[in-house]
């Protein structure tokens, strides 16, 4: 298999760890609303998760540039500088004395996010197997 | 008489037409008028069924249901008389003048009086002398007026009268008032919300107190919409405004205390059992108010223990009472109760000492340790010093000071004899009070550790719970919480102006959750000559359900500062506390609490954490309409689960009920624009916190246009097309004008020149201040004293008789005359430059207005009445609202130091001021905006 083919699958298994986190963060938003988890716990909890998901879609995002695969760079690289944006701007934390007023901007958020990373998923799934046949021809 | 109309069905409204002896019924939405009885008549009504000689009088109905706006700028003083209707039903009504203006008629407290207002009893607004102010004509005036507009045949008044006269009657009538010809009129401001109308034998008991007053919990609409499209037809917001923890004043009763532990609660809901819950099953079992489930009756429900015989439910607390506590049982527990908990941080650094705040403040605490809540004798105080380092002291027979210089770490130099009990180390305490300042009194250090200070206090507490009342003259510089001047006047005026109100650092918010986990509420005493930050400090009371206190340039060495600060501070240690609180808010089926404003931790979706409550602090929630309400009333119901200073679990529940409606036009004659103003004040500074401070402004604005526009496309017959007059009922007329009051108010107004601090501060007032303090915050008081009436300033039967208030414009200032300004914050006594000699003798003790100075003064009491009128005014101003307050007075002179008189100018918000709009402008803008859409 060649570079192209394991770049892709590396980030066929990438967008498999950001669409969980996705889902994890969807789950602990309804949990919140069901008052399973009071926000404290909640923000502490998705806090931790919040930058390691910015740098594994930012290097993912780097690695495809390094590897001039294009199209799948500038795909994702207006998520990276939206997401570059709220850090710089210091509001990419949940903040649990507001979180309750900008939950539903959270969740449509997190919501899109996820549909981007499932689109990605099986963008980068498509661009494996179209490597595979490539070289197998 | 069997009136027809109490069989009318929703959205009917029947109108007793003298000159043809019967019944007129209008359909309120359309407007349709008919003679027969809506039930009666099967099919649906068709206009050409009538009498045809209804045809004038019908045309004239539906202008009077609907516009006219020309001659509604006159029924402001009919609509104010107590409605006769709930008066006493079937009586003839009287005239509704005679009742509203008579002199001496003030009860004890003229702004209390309309909160503590039984139904039935006549209102005395306020103290109405001889002169009246143009606009308000009397009575045969406007009844000759309205006359000219009325077509011969109907008299309209006999037939509203008529209506009104008839018991049991639910509908609201909608008064329609053309804003640019009816000047807004101050008196309005103390009137009671539109009366609340509830459905006969919706309440199980015939006490008038079975209705939450408006000063603990008032709603925007009195009359529910049954759906969300109804509501957003209104555009009116709805919300609930609340103070459930409303200070009392003289002759205001005490809440009743069930001290039986027996508590019912619906299971399903968990709503306390209210004056409008249902018996059914013999009185064995009662229906819940909100969910409809029912629920047993519990077996000493019937039983009273005092006297361990049979009692009666009826006399139940809980069901005559829409406001009531219950001694908790230990299920409401999570740890005994708490002690309460004082934990003083002071700054000591040199500005402190030097501006005189540490040795007013401990004086201040001396002087009240006496009067901080401790009738159990388990209150425990203790007091931390800091500059750039902390100073503990151990209180004991011999206390000592113990100095921790590491603010990286904090940490507690001593286990025990920090924190002590006030009752058993009252002595040590005394002394230690007495010496501070003078231990610091050549203290040099420039610099605070506020951050550190706070943990260290935090740490002395946390196992209890309490609240952490913090002194400072300096902006953090060192440790945890240090922070920068980012004051920028060149920003000011800017988009970027907001970022100025947001905490600069994270550690206020961080520092806030752990405080409120650990139920510690922080108050913020701040004093600064110079840029303190007060918006990222504010953030602490903000979460905590604090409150901030400032005081710009403090400086003790002028009486009236101390004296200010003394009172305040001295009220705020007096005050009976909530601690370990939380507020849920349930309501009817349908209802949802969707966002919640003010100083409190949204601990989840509809529980507020708040771990030591003041009095009159005053909270919004907006309130979403999920379904179709299908009863014909809701209730709202406000539980507050706290531990009392003194050691008792308890809760105390608020209930407020509603009738609902599918009219619009009810819902706009229901509307309470005293509530609604404040609500928009909560979500004006929420929005210029998120936004900008120019989106805060527009939103406002925006609402109101909404509001507007909304009621000219369903209310009046101009529909959608460009109208030469702006209306809107006639319960709604002032609120534009509280509108650009708050538009002009130092929180939100458009201007380059308020320095951060003072907007800061301005916004926490704007989101905590009762209504009864907000209103006139926001739209303040203006009297004119030289001229006042004979009996103003004399003692009636009710207190001392205040002047009757003026439009806020500058036409009424005269040069010859002393006038008085207030906003519940700051009192301005403004003086013309033509002041005759004696005036300036008889009040202020000097020969002429040529030596008179501008600024703060203490008004001397003399031997003259005039100068002892003026002093009872000026100290009932100080006095008559709830709050710890106690406004400053300023002397300004007409020709005086400009900034003080554009300060006391700017409170007269009907002026023009710069790019500030006047009251007309504002009116015409609005109209051009309402015409367009
Ligand atoms: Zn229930």
């Amino acid at each position: 298999m060649g570079s192209a083919g394991w770049l892709f699958l590396f980030g066929v298994l990438m967008a498999a760890g950001l669409l969980f986190c996705m889902v994890f963060f969807i789950i602990m938003f309804s949990d919140l609303e069901c008052d399973y988890i009071n926000p404290i716990d909640l923000c502490n909890k998705l806090n931790q998760f919040v930058l390691p998901e910015n740098i594994a879609h930012a290097s993912l995002t780097l690695l495809f540039l390094v590897f001039g695969q294009f199209t799948a760079f500038l795909l994702n690289l207006p998520l990276v500088l939206y997401n570059a944006d709220k850090i710089r701007k210091k509001s990419h934390m949940y903040d649990a004395t507001e979180i309750f007023r900008t939950l539903n901007g959270h969740k449509k958020e997190t919501f899109l996010k996820l549909g981007f990373y499932l689109l990605s998923f099986f963008y980068y799934l498509y661009r494996m197997i179209a490597a595979l046949i490539a070289e197998s021809e | 008489m069997s009136s027809p109309a109490q069989q009318l069905p929703p959205g009917w409204a029947a109108e007793w037409n003298p000159e043809h002896q019967r019944y007129l019924f209008i359909e309120t939405a359309t407007g349709h008028t008919q003679w027969e009885h809506p039930i009666a008549q099967q099919q649906p009504p068709e206009p050409s069924t009538s009498p045809p000689v209804t045809t004038a009088a019908q045309s004239h109905h539906k202008r009077r249901q609907y516009a006219a706006g020309q001659t509604q700028a006159y029924y402001g003083a009919a609509e104010a008389a107590p409605d006769p209707g709930y008066v006493a039903p079937g009586l003839q009504p009287q005239p509704a003048g005679g009742q509203l203006f008579t002199p001496g008629l003030a009860a004890e407290n003229q702004f209390q009086s309309q909160q503590t207002q039984a139904p039935g009893q006549p209102h005395p607004y306020f103290t109405q002398p001889l002169e009246q102010p143009t606009y308000l004509e009397p009575y045969d005036q406007q009844q000759q007026q309205r006359s000219n507009y009325v077509q011969p045949g109907v008299d309209a008044l006999a037939g509203q009268f008529g209506q009104m006269g008839m018991g049991g009657q639910k509908q609201f009538q909608l008064y329609t008032t053309n804003l640019l010809t009816s000047p807004p009129d101050p008196h309005e401001l103390f009137k009671p919300p539109p009366e609340i109308r509830l459905p006969p034998n919706a309440c199980i008991s015939p006490s008038p107190y079975a209705n939450a007053e408006p000063s603990y919990q008032r709603c925007t609409i009195n009359a529910i919409p049954t759906t969300s499209s109804l509501l957003n037809k209104a555009k009116i917001p709805l919300a609930l405004v609340l103070t459930p923890y409303r200070s009392l004043k003289d002759g205001d009763d005490a809440v009743p205390v069930v001290t039986d532990t027996v508590i019912a609660r619906c299971r399903r809901c968990r709503t306390y059992i209210n004056p409008y819950v249902q018996f059914i099953d013999g009185g064995n079992r009662w229906r819940c108010c909100m969910c409809n489930m029912s629920n047993e009756v519990p077996q000493l429900f019937d039983w009273d223990q005092a006297t361990n015989q049979p009692g009666d439910r009826w006399q139940r607390a809980e069901l005559n009472h829409s406001i009531v506590e219950f001694v908790a049982p230990t299920e409401y527990m999570v740890r005994p109760p708490q002690p309460a908990v004082y934990v003083f941080l002071i700054d000591v650094s040199h500005s402190a000492v030097q501006s005189g705040m540490v040795a007013t403040a401990t004086r201040t605490i001396l002087e009240n340790l006496g009067r901080i809540p401790d009738e159990d004798g388990r209150t425990k105080v203790a007091l931390i010093c800091y500059d750039t380092s902390l100073y503990f002291f151990s209180i004991s027979a011999e206390s000592s000071m113990l100095v921790v210089s590491d603010i990286e770490d904090v940490f507690l130099p001593k286990p025990t004899d920090l924190l002590v009990n006030l009752a058993e180390c009252r002595a040590p305490l005394e002394s230690l009070l007495g010496r501070i300042n003078d231990m610091f009194r050549e203290n040099s250090i420039i610099g605070s550790a506020m951050g550190p200070a706070l943990q260290a206090g935090y740490k002395l507490m946390s196992a209890i719970g309490g609240k952490l009342v913090v002194l400072s003259s300096s902006l953090p510089s060192v440790g945890a919480g240090a922070l920068k001047n980012r004051e920028d006047p060149k920003i000011l005026g800017t988009a970027k102006e907001s970022g100025l109100l947001q905490a600069a650092s994270p550690f206020y918010k961080t520092f806030a959750i752990d405080c409120s986990r650990a139920q510690v509420s922080v108050d913020m005493f701040l004093f600064s000559q110079v840029y303190q930050d007060v918006a990222s400090l504010s953030h602490l009371p903000h979460y905590t359900s604090g409150q901030t206190y400032y005081y710009p340039a403090f400086n003790a060495a002028r009486p009236e500062d101390a004296l200010k600060f003394a009172r305040e501070f001295g009220d705020v240690l007096a005050m009976p506390i909530m601690l370990e609180a939380v507020m849920r808010v349930r309501a009817s089926r349908g209802l949802r609490m969707s966002s919640f404003h003010g100083n409190f931790f949204v601990r989840s979706t509809d529980l507020l954490a708040m771990p030591a409550v003041p009095q009159d602090q005053s909270y919004a929630i907006e309130i979403q309409i999920e379904e179709t309400i299908t009863t014909p009333f809701v209730v709202f119901q406000t539980a507050v689960l706290h531990t009392t200073c003194y050691g008792e679990r308890r809760i105390r529940v608020v209930t407020l009920a509603l009738p609902t409606t599918t009219n619009l036009s009810e819902v706009f004659a229901s509307a309470d624009q005293i509530a609604i103003a404040t609500l928009l004040a909560n979500k004006a500074v929420e929005r210029s916190l998120t936004h900008k401070l120019e989106d805060a402004r527009d939103f406002v604005h925006q609402k109101l246009v909404d509001i507007l526009v909304a009621y000219k496309s369903s209310m009046t017959s101009g529909g959608a097309g460009a109208s030469a007059q702006l209306a809107i009922s006639d319960n709604l007329k002032m609120l534009p004008v509280l509108v650009l009051g708050l538009l002009k108010n130092v929180g939100l107004r458009q201007s380059g020149q308020i320095p951060p601090d003072i907007r800061a501060y301005a916004q926490a007032m704007l989101t905590s201040l009762p209504s009864q303090l907000l209103i006139p915050y926001i739209y303040p008081v203006f009297y004119s004293l030289h001229d006042m009436p004979p009996e103003a300033g004399t003692v009636g039967e009710s207190g001392v008789i205040m002047p009757p208030p003026l439009p806020l414009s500058s036409e009424r200032l005269q040069r010859y005359g002393l006038f008085l300004i207030e906003d519940g914050q700051t009192i301005f006594l403004w003086v013309g430059r033509d002041a005759v000699p004696q005036l300036i003798m008889d009040v202020f003790d000097l020969p002429s207005y040529d030596v008179l100075r501008g600024g703060k003064i203490t008004l001397p009491v003399l031997e003259n009445p005039f100068s002892q009128r003026v002093n009872a005014v000026i100290q009932k101003t100080r006095e008559m609202r709830r709050g710890v307050y106690y406004p400053h007075l300023y002397v300004v002179k007409e020709d005086g130091e400009p900034a003080l008189r554009l300060w006391a100018l700017s409170a007269l918000i009907h002026d023009r001021a710069d790019m500030l709009p006047s009251y007309q402008m504002f009116l015409t803008s609005l109209k051009e905006k309402v015409n367009s859409t």
